[in-house]
């Protein structure tokens, strides 16, 4: 049977150069750009929904100027941690998927306590910059909990010889 | 489930790496399987039986705590 809904195993190299731009953009980001103090990301774009100018409440299909560094590097750490996460693996199989399936649970798991834990103590600003941190964590624990399990299988090879 | 799949390549003197190749998945899924940790699918199963040129049920037994 074959596995699906994964990318061929090209796109996880793929998936790291992205990840690991979208992951210097996100560190300038937190830096320098969160009172957008770099200038050349300055642009107009298209709003489906804003309340940029709070005045004005929430409007609709708006044109606003907003510093887009952080629109970069979010979409770039989404798109890039998924190719590493979901790119099959060199012999994926389906004990390989058990692994996966399991991996993925597991993660889950762990980031919505993470954000369980955040929603009763955590306050304020701090718990937007967990919001923030959020949207990525369940894709990178996935990753460190299949890649964990996948080194595990490894090893015990490694005994059997 | 158990499994003589060890006793089985031992009869037929392969490596888990060759078992692997001729039903077309990973070692460490060949190792898994003979370690009890995976129980294969049916698929599986019946090509490793084929390999081996036995029935699946003569190499794969239900245990009691499968009951």
């Amino acid at each position: 049977m074959k596995t699906s809904y994964l990318f061929p195993n090209r796109f996880k190299k793929i998936g790291w150069v992205i990840f690991i731009l979208g992951a210097l953009l996100g560190i300038l980001y937190l830096i320098f750009g969160v009172n957008s103090d770099i200038k050349m990301f300055d642009a107009n774009v298209f709003a489906v929904i804003t309340d940029k100018r709070w005045a004005d409440g929430i409007t609709f299909f708006k044109v606003v100027d907003n510093n887009i560094l952080d629109e970069i590097a979010g979409v770039l750490l989404i798109i890039g941690a998924i190719f590493i996460a979901f790119s099959k693996e060199k012999s994926e199989d389906e004990f390989i998927s058990k692994i996966r399936l399991e991996s993925l649970v597991k993660a889950t798991y762990v980031n919505y306590a993470i954000l369980l834990f955040a929603i009763i103590f955590v306050y304020d600003w701090m718990f937007f910059w967990v919001i923030v941190f959020n949207m990525f964590t369940t894709l990178i624990l996935f990753v460190i909990f299949f890649k964990r399990a996948l080194y595990k299988s490894n090893k015990q090879l490694k005994n059997e010889e | 489930m158990k499994n003589s799949i060890k006793v089985e390549r031992a009869k037929k003197n392969i490596t888990q790496a060759e078992l692997a190749k001729l039903v077309n998945v990973s070692r460490q899924t060949i190792n898994a399987i003979e370690l009890g940790k995976y129980n294969p699918s049916t698929v599986l199963a019946l090509k490793m039986a084929e390999v081996f040129e036995q029935s699946v049920d003569s190499i794969f037994q239900l245990e009691d705590r499968d009951r």
